[in-house]
């Protein structure tokens, strides 16, 4: 019995060898894994979601629990490159305003569902309708802005804005689209998986899963099927919190991931520099935040002056290992936004250190230095208050020491606290804080980078909750001007709106922009080429349905 | 028969306390669960969209009425055996998520506990028997220096060498991205593959308690009196050594292993989040750090009902084993 067992045991390890062999086979010979009719045989992927035991759950309204990959499977009218803000017609063929508050789309021709059924206008309104029956299932908020949504013909759409719909229309049209046929029967959308076979419109449909790998298929029918190279995608479960995934990765073991590596180029690009290659384009800002119902952050020329006093540099090469670039004080992320930039301003917004001006900026604002050195507030005592950075943003740490000890150099008694990340959260949203990091802004959508941190509807007072303005930033001239975006009817309006507002962020300083987020996304040219990056943004990492449509096979 | 009841009184007492514990606790826990959510989602350094949120918290959904009402529907559903919907997993039940990781547990833990049990104590016996020998300063000392081992080091020992040095065995997982779960051969050799790692690094560390609590307890009674005399009596070493000193010592022993059996239902967190084994210490802790209330509090309770169910079947046993439990109680 125990030798039976040991021979077992030899066996599936010799097994386990030679599939870890066959692996790096494929994987590190270039133009090998084709079909014979010259698609990409299949391509290795990172994780799919749905935490450590994931289920089948392809709804793409439940935007918290269902699988990665159900973003394949379903699409939207229009997919925006999230790096350039541009929008590609998707399901709608084209769009047009009749007036600013309604907009007609005309339907792609020739879309089927990958069941054989085909697409229409009602399939579109049906699954707007749905939104609106089910509160839950309207993660991005559509039905706040749109007041209705009819299929005009069976090749028409028209959508009624509450106010002038332009500066939400990424959003509402970033809905997936699901088939009326087979959603109009289901009781309950909100707690359906849609596990078994998934219809959509989209390039792949699901092949296989199981909690550590899911496998996606091409849709051959598909209404650019023609554009879509590769056959098959398998996606794998990351384990062990990234550490092995890393080491995967390193291994050669991923055509595609979005995960975090230290020391990127060692260890992964230097194992093949033919083939290993990264992009890490910038997401929202992140920035000093400070709490501006207290002294001194409740005045201008406080924070005004501090925003010379931090080593952007060192935060970026030494707390972000030089992963992610210096943001600008406009609040607009540099360069993917800069036709939003006003006219005149120097370096696009982006500002340098210089410690000795900040401490001369401070002293004349009332706030000097005593004989020890120590920096006073305006009643004459020693400035002191707490930096929080919670313990699980392991990455903004090392960020968050140098920040502290840029404050400390300016007299003040700066403490750094890492509370849980359940208390931490709690006290940002309630406002017991001083002092703290964070990420706002970033998207495509204008009016909400600028509402969520700044609107005084999206705060609360000190001890209630804020949806996101946790700085607590409530001032009529900023109200007015995200207004005047909101309803702002062309390209003109807008960008008076946004020039108004990037003229807030760097005269009255609700806050101070550090660095960008960086994206994480890595890839390997060995078995497709096309992928995204800085020479060619026609995607961003997490832009799924440009990518799969641009990728070729390698060598040909 | 009256120390039986007194018995399965106390454990009724202990229930409750326990389950009344469990609905208060994560309900003085600070944290949004939907805002958790949808933070992990969106990665460390991106804003969190306060229209998700929304969605999510509408989706979850929010308990109705107050502390009481929401304190009787609990003990309710609980006796029904409905532990609701999983936030993490939502729309999937606690149950069905349970039963996901349950199996994995109970074959890893089980298996490795009970054989670690029966190791234990044979060595342990051993040990004492041959007191002060050669034998006895190899085990002891032995098992000394491994329990001083950090877990975790040793643990991470065994990937460094057996999963990415020699590569005989996966890195972790219950099994592969490849395998299709279920009855068939290949799917369980393919866990049967996965399991060799972390079952080697519970079996190292396990039978440390048995070892130690089985040889001192068995030292201590060989030097008895009834041992004396059963040695005066002229019986051999062997017939002394097992039915008057290791009957005796065992029944600590038991207590430890009953515990431990009940404690089975948590998993053992470090070895199955280490091994990334699809059990249910790894599943308590992602509900832990991601706010999943009714999973938490399934888990939990799974927990807190199979350690006091041990207990009494220990108490029972012991009642069983050593009569003179039951004198006591009567007296």
């Amino acid at each position: 019995m125990r030798r039976h067992h040991l021979h077992l045991g030899a066996a599936m390890a010799v097994a386990v060898t030679l599939t870890a062999a066959g692996c790096t086979g494929t994987s590190g010979t270039a133009g090998s894994g084709r079909t014979a009719d010259g698609l990409i045989d299949y391509l290795d992927y990172g994780d799919f979601g749905g935490g450590s035991a994931p289920q089948a759950n392809y709804n793409p309204y439940n935007t918290a629990t269902a699988l990665g990959p159900t973003h394949y499977v379903f699409e939207t009218l229009a997919v925006y490159n999230t790096t350039t803000c541009k929008a590609h017609p998707w399901l709608a063929a084209k769009w047009q305003w009749t007036d600013p508050k309604t907009l007609v789309l005309d339907m792609r021709e020739g879309v089927k569902w990958n069941d054989g059924r085909p697409f229409s206008a009602k399939d579109v309104a049906f699954s707007y309708q749905l939104l609106k029956k089910h509160q839950a299932l309207d993660s991005s908020g559509v039905w706040q802005h749109l007041s209705s949504v009819e299929a005009t013909d069976a090749d028409t759409v028209t959508m009624d804005f509450e106010k002038p719909g332009l500066s939400v229309l990424d959003r509402v049209l970033k809905v997936p689209i699901v088939p009326e046929h087979i959603w109009s029967k289901v009781k309950d959308p909100v707690a359906f998986t849609n596990a078994k076979d998934p219809v959509g419109t989209g390039p792949f449909g699901v092949k296989s899963f199981n909690p550590r790998e899911l496998r996606i298929e091409r849709n051959p029918d598909y209404w650019q099927a023609d554009r879509v190279r590769v056959r098959e995608i398998r996606f794998h479960k990351n384990d062990g919190g990234g550490t092995v995934d890393q080491l995967k990765l390193s291994r050669g073991e991923y055509d595609n991931n979005a995960i975090f590596v230290p020391d990127i180029k060692k260890s992964f690009v230097d194992r093949d520099p033919k083939h290993n290659r990264y992009w890490y384009p910038p997401g929202g800002s992140i920035s000093v935040q400070m709490n501006l119902t207290k002294a001194p952050f409740d005045d201008q020329k406080f924070r005004r002056a501090l925003t010379t006093a931090f080593d952007r540099e060192k935060v970026i090469n030494k707390g972000q290992l030089g992963y992610v670039r210096q943001a600008s004080q406009t609040g607009l992320v540099v360069p993917g936004q800069d036709k939003w930039l006003p006219d005149g301003l120097k370096d696009k917004g982006r500002i340098g250190y210089d410690r000795s001006a900040a401490a001369a900026a401070l002293t004349a604002a009332g706030y000097r230095k005593d004989s020890e050195g120590r920096r006073l507030g305006k009643d004459g005592k020693p400035l002191s208050f707490t930096f929080m950075v919670p313990s699980n943003m392991t990455s903004w740490l090392p960020s968050g020491e140098i920040v502290v000890d840029d404050l400390k150099a300016l007299g003040f008694d700066v403490t750094l606290e890492t509370p849980t990340p359940e208390v931490g959260n709690n006290d940002r949203d309630t406002g017991h804080f001083d002092m703290m990091f964070g990420a706002h802004g970033g998207t495509c959508n204008m009016f909400l980078n600028f509402s969520d941190p700044l609107s005084s509807k999206q705060t609360a007072p000190i001890g209630k909750p804020a949806p996101s303005n946790f700085v607590r930033w409530k001032d009529g001239e900023t109200d007015r001007l995200l207004d005047d975006l909101q309803s702002a009817p062309d390209v003109a309006a807008q960008k008076k709106a946004i020039a108004g507002l990037t003229e807030v962020m760097t005269e009255k300083v609700p806050m101070i922009p550090l660095w960008y987020g960086a994206k994480w996304f890595q890839y390997q040219t060995d078995k497709a080429v096309g992928w995204p990056n800085n020479e060619n943004p026609y995607a961003g990492p997490g832009d799924h349905m440009l990518i799969v449509t641009h990728l070729k096979p390698a060598g040909g | 028969m009256r120390y039986f009841l007194r018995r399965l009184g106390f454990f009724l007492v202990t229930l409750w306390a326990a389950v009344t514990l469990n609905f208060l606790i994560p309900r003085l826990q600070p944290g949004d669960p939907a805002e958790a959510i949808v933070s992990r989602l969106a990665g460390q350094s991106q804003a969190v969209d306060p229209a998700q949120v929304e969605a999510v918290r509408k989706m979850l959904g929010t308990p109705d009425g107050n502390l009481l009402q929401q304190y009787g529907d609990y003990l309710s559903a609980v006796v029904a055996g409905d532990f609701g919907v999983s936030y993490t997993y939502f729309p999937y039940t606690v149950t069905h998520m349970i039963g996901q990781g349950l199996l994995w547990t109970v074959i890893l833990v089980g298996v490795t506990q009970v054989v670690s049990f029966a190791v234990g104590t044979l060595l342990g016996a051993w040990a004492a028997y041959r007191r002060n020998s050669r034998v006895d300063s190899v085990i002891t000392l032995g098992s000394t220096f491994v329990g001083t081992l950090p877990f975790f080091w040793l643990a991470l020992l065994l990937i460094y060498v057996f999963a990415i040095g020699l590569k005989w065995f996966p890195e972790g997982g219950g099994y592969g991205g490849g395998s299709n779960p279920g009855w068939n051969w290949l799917f369980i050799s393919d866990a049967f593959q996965h399991s060799v790692l972390p079952a080697m690094a519970l079996l190292i560390v396990g039978p440390i308690g048995s070892i130690m609590g089985m040889r001192n307890n068995m030292v201590q009674t060989l030097g008895e009196d009834y041992a004396r005399l059963a040695r005066a009596k002229g019986l051999s070493r062997r017939r002394i050594a097992l039915t008057y000193g290791a009957r005796i010592a065992i029944l600590p022993n038991v207590t430890g292993f009953a515990m431990a059996l009940g404690g089975l239902l948590g998993g053992t967190l470090l070895v199955e989040t280490i091994f990334n084994y699809p059990g249910l210490g790894r599943m308590m802790l992602e509900a832990v750090s991601s706010h999943d209330y009714p999973l938490m509090q399934a888990l939990f309770l799974y927990i807190t009902i199979g350690t006091l169910l041990a207990n009494v079947l220990a108490d029972m046993l012991y009642g069983v084993l050593d009569p003179r439990v039951r004198r006591e109680e009567a007296v």
